[in-house]
């Protein structure tokens, strides 16, 4: 089930929540909504769902318009941050919810009813707790309890408005991977939200980055890491160092490319900084004021001449070769770097 | 009437939870000791004088009517409490209370829900109005509802061409007692359905739940103990509720003469033992309801107790 | 601000047709214009039926004037004796740990469910003629049933709860830390309380006292057992109320009746600014903890 997404806005009193934005769900593929707090991403999601209607636009669900349809009968799977679970029912009536209000002629029978549920349980891998109610389940479990509920009518789109936000870093870096395989066994379309840019680019088959209401940038997490379309899906999509062509001259222009004009901005990642101990004609000069060893990698903390600080992330075995030492005067040149017009604000 | 802000429930929800929330904190004189230590002041005076005003307030007189009791011999005391007349007065105190818990039951939520969920014009006063049965007096509530309700009343005299006398009839108590009762349901229910999460019902309709589905499996099931609390609390204020029903009620033995009203004829008749001995019985029932209530939070917070 | 707008405004999914929202609209409006709006306002169109001279004239009759002053002279006594009760009370309770504190805030909530007319006679049986301490008081020649102590016993034992029950989960909910900074800044006890602890708990007591004051005010079964109805001298105007309207002058009865339902409609107003007060302090704290 592909999912389209025509012209959509909304508003929420003076507050522009989405500016027309238009978007194609891949069937089958894990799409990752991205973008910082307010910037749409959640309303959007709700706006697939039938959750919110739109202001103008249409969704079509596999060619079908649905933009009026109720979201009762839109056959989506919706897991919301805080689970939602009903906390009156266990485990088991929970999951059994969405069968147990069908029509009476196409609700299955309860031994069916039982079957099923078993069987989604044992597939987020807690059929153990079926007789427990939410109150007595870990953040993590009632996160996979609230997929299985979302699960048990066989929706044609599964919708997750920050899946795993609720959650502690450890479980929630687990729950990541498993939904990925999930995801994989089930293959349904299925589009998350999320505000962490490595949880995005580490699940998602796409990313679609937002910000202040549109869309910045469509693409696979490489693309979108490595060729960010604009400034702010390269600041958002991690750490970056500027350079500006005014103040900084030939620094800016990287390799072959001439600069676009004398007012451009050099964004460079921090690994992307090379930092050597002889100058040659594009380097800056550079000193040393911190050093720190965070994990595998190694992370330098530099000052230009004119006082702006540059950081730059080296390897461990890239570092054990050179060792530098805080105080000591480098050169450094950018490895790659994208050029953006200086007017580009952000 | 404390119940406005903090529904009984704080008060019941105390007796678990403190147990859960201080499971065996680590107290240097072991389990027997009877505080914990603090370095805060002023627990002995604070806590002595609660008790010895407690006692002498409550307690003692309390303590009195039940040794008053015991002046009577159990066949005398049993003949007292269920003479034909007393038990007659029964039978139509707990039915009315009965009755009008009731009727404030889905009054109650009706009202409640309309509150928390829609907007309409003047909202605010009549929030504000709930309340008003816990601000007038009794005996105010009595004479105006007899007005209203008698024959010749603004409301009566519409009621019987239809054959239907509520003044001085056991229907005129049921409208005194629900009047009474009214924003005990109102005021537990409320803050329930304010707390209830959108997304709750936005995950049922999300699975297909029609609107009315998703009231009678997710949002009702959630209102239960608050509804229960409510309609105990209004039960037991209606039990005992004497101003505001003596008025209506037209106090005819066997016909119309609640339980109070009872112990007061033997008070004015100086039978005291008598009406010592009914108002045991009231007190032991009163007790009842109290631990009923402390139940119901007590079963509801064990099970479904879940913090954010 | 996202977010905010979102749980405000209840999504299309989780909204009841126009018609039904406005029958239920309709229904809950119904039921409350039968039983709330129509007894309070038929209290002051009974009041002034025969207009405003005689009205006046009840009002200012002796009878009524000395009822208002027992009214609110037993007012004046029973509320500072819950008042202090109040506070000591939710001081031990929500300060401190220790055994039996569930008990004590079951005894202390039990006048809420005492039927008024038992808590009258229990003083009967204390202090009446035939009561344990009835021979020694009529020794001493003290009076207590019948008589204006026992009106006033009557009436705290009735609105005993109330300021405690206020305080009790506020002071809870605010823990100890603010008290024990002020301890370890060097604070006395009673500096701690009136600096710390009572600003703090402004707003809850103010809400009880208004509580405690409306029902000491119109309390008619517990006293109406003790007070022994004598014009003039133990009377409160509850109890004139009933009198008056047992005697048929009903234009008289619901005079008075007049005063207290404009009480009670003073309380709603006090008890809803309170509210309001409180509502807006909130807001305010939760603001300025956002600007941080």
């Amino acid at each position: 089930m592909s999912i389209e997404i025509q012209s959509i806005a909304k508003h929420f009193g003076a507050f522009t929540a989405l500016d027309n934005v238009n978007l194609k769900v891949e069937t089958g593929e894990l799409l990752a909504l991205l973008g910082p707090s307010g910037c749409g991403k959640t309303t959007l999601l709700r706006i697939i769902a039938g959750l919110e209607t739109p202001d103008a636009g249409q969704i079509h669900f596999h060619g079908e318009d649905t933009t009026d349809r109720h979201v009762r009968e839109r056959q989506v799977g919706f897991v919301f941050q805080h689970y939602a679970l009903f906390r009156h029912m266990t485990v088991f009536e929970n999951v059994a919810f969405g069968l147990r209000v069908r029509p009476k002629h196409t609700r299955p029978s309860d031994k069916e009813i039982k079957r099923r549920v078993h069987e989604l349980l044992n597939l987020v891998q807690l059929d153990w707790l079926a007789d427990r109610y939410p109150a007595q389940l870990s953040g993590g479990q009632r996160q996979r309890i609230a997929l299985a509920r979302a699960l048990a009518v066989e929706p044609k789109v599964l919708l997750l408005d920050e899946p795993f936000g609720a959650l502690d870093t450890k479980v929630r870096k687990e729950l990541r991977r498993w939904l990925k395989r999930l995801h994989e066994e089930v293959n349904v379309t299925s589009v998350f939200v999320t505000h962490d840019q490595e949880e995005a680019l580490e699940v998602a088959d796409r990313v679609v980055v937002m910000n202040k209401g549109r869309i910045e940038q469509v693409g696979t997490p490489e693309q979108v890491y490595d060729t960010p379309a604009t400034p702010f899906v390269y600041q958002f999509l991690g750490d970056v160092n500027l350079f500006h062509s005014r103040v900084h001259g030939s620094f800016t222009q990287v390799g072959e490319h001439p600069i676009p004009n004398d007012s451009a901005v050099a964004y460079v990642r921090p690994h992307d900084i090379e930092i050597l101990r002889e100058p040659n004609q594009q380097t800056l000069v550079a000193a040393v004021d911190h050093v720190r060893t965070i994990g595998s990698t190694v992370r330098l903390e530099l000052r230009l001449e004119n006082g702006d600080p540059v950081e730059a992330e080296l390897s461990r075995d890239a570092f054990a070769l050179n060792r530098y030492t805080s105080g000591e005067r480098v050169y450094i040149r950018p490895r790659t770097a994208r050029v953006f017009a200086e007017d580009f604000t952000i | 009437m404390a119940e406005l802000t903090n529904p009984v429930p704080d008060a019941a929800l105390r007796l678990p939870m403190q147990r859960v929330d201080h499971p065996s904190a680590p107290s240097r004189a072991g389990m027997m000791q009877f505080k914990q230590a603090s370095v805060l002041p002023g627990f002995n005076l604070a806590l002595g004088y609660t008790v010895v005003y407690l006692s002498l307030i409550v307690l003692l007189p309390l303590s009195a009517l039940v040794l008053k009791t015991t002046s009577l011999s159990w066949s005398a005391f049993w003949q007292v409490v269920t003479a034909d007349q007393v038990m007659a007065a029964y039978r139509l105190t707990f039915g009315a209370s009965l009755l009008a818990a009731v009727i404030n039951l889905f009054a109650g939520l009706l009202v409640a829900w309309v509150l928390v969920r829609y907007e309409f014009v003047g909202k605010r006063l009549i929030d504000a109005l709930v309340d008003l049965p816990f601000a007038l007096p009794t005996a105010v509530a009595g004479i105006a509802l007899t007005t209203l309700y008698a024959p010749n009343g603004l409301i009566g005299e519409w009621l019987v061409p239809l054959g239907i006398q509520v003044a001085f009839k056991p229907l005129g108590i049921v409208v005194a007692l629900t009047f009474i009762g009214l924003p005990f349901v109102v005021r537990t229910v409320q803050p329930v359905l304010q707390d209830l999460e959108a997304e709750l019902e936005e995950a049922a309709a999300c699975l297909g739940a029609s609107r009315w589905q998703t009231f009678r499996k997710v949002i009702f099931p959630a209102t239960v103990p608050a509804l229960l609390t409510g309609f105990t609390l209004a039960f037991a204020r209606a039990v005992g509720e004497y101003g505001s029903v003596i008025f209506i009620a037209g106090n005819i033995p066997f016909e119309s003469e609640i339980v109070p009203l009872l112990i007061i004829g033997k008070l004015e008749q100086y039978d005291y033992a008598g009406a010592t001995a009914i108002a045991t019985v009231m007190l032991v029932i009163s007790f009842g309801l109290i631990f009923l209530i402390n139940l119901i939070q007590w079963w509801h917070t064990r099970r479904h107790g879940m913090r954010k | 601000m996202l977010l905010a707008t979102a749980t405000v405004q209840r999504s299309a999914a989780t909204r009841e047709p126009t018609w039904l929202r406005w029958l239920l609209i309709g229904g809950a409006l119904a039921f409350l214009g039968f039983f709330l709006v129509l007894p309070l306002l038929s209290v002051f169109a009974e009041a002034l039926r025969k207009g405003w001279a005689l009205y006046w004239q009840a009002l200012v009759e002796p009878d009524a004037l000395s009822a208002l002053r027992l009214t609110l002279l037993v007012t004046a006594v029973a509320l500072p004796l819950n008042l202090v009760f109040g506070v000591a009370a939710a001081w031990a309770i929500a300060k401190f740990d220790f055994k039996g504190k569930s008990l004590l805030i079951t005894l202390i909530d039990l006048p809420f469910s005492v039927s008024p007319v038992v808590a009258g006679l229990v003083y009967v049986l204390l202090f009446g003629a035939q009561g344990w301490f009835g021979p020694w008081l009529m020794a001493h020649d003290i009076k207590i049933i019948f008589a204006i102590p026992g009106i006033v016993l009557a009436t705290v034992f009735i609105t005993f709860p109330f300021i405690a029950r206020e305080l009790i989960p506020l002071m809870e909910a605010q823990g100890t830390e603010e008290e024990q900074a002020a301890m370890v800044l060097g604070a006395s006890g009673w500096q701690m309380f009136w600096r710390v602890t009572l600003p703090n708990i402004k707003w809850g007591l103010l809400y009880g006292v208004i509580l405690c004051n409306a029902r000491a005010m119109g309390e008619f079964g517990a006293v109406s057992v003790v007070s022994g109805h004598i014009r003039g001298l133990t009377n409160t105007t509850p109890l004139h109320v009933e009198i008056l309207y047992n005697e048929y002058n009903f234009v008289a009865a619901f005079a008075c009746a007049s005063i207290l339902a404009l009480l009670a409609l003073l309380t709603l107003a006090a008890k809803t600014w309170v509210e309001w007060q409180a509502e807006r302090q909130r807001a305010l704290d939760a603001r300025m903890a956002m600007d941080e």
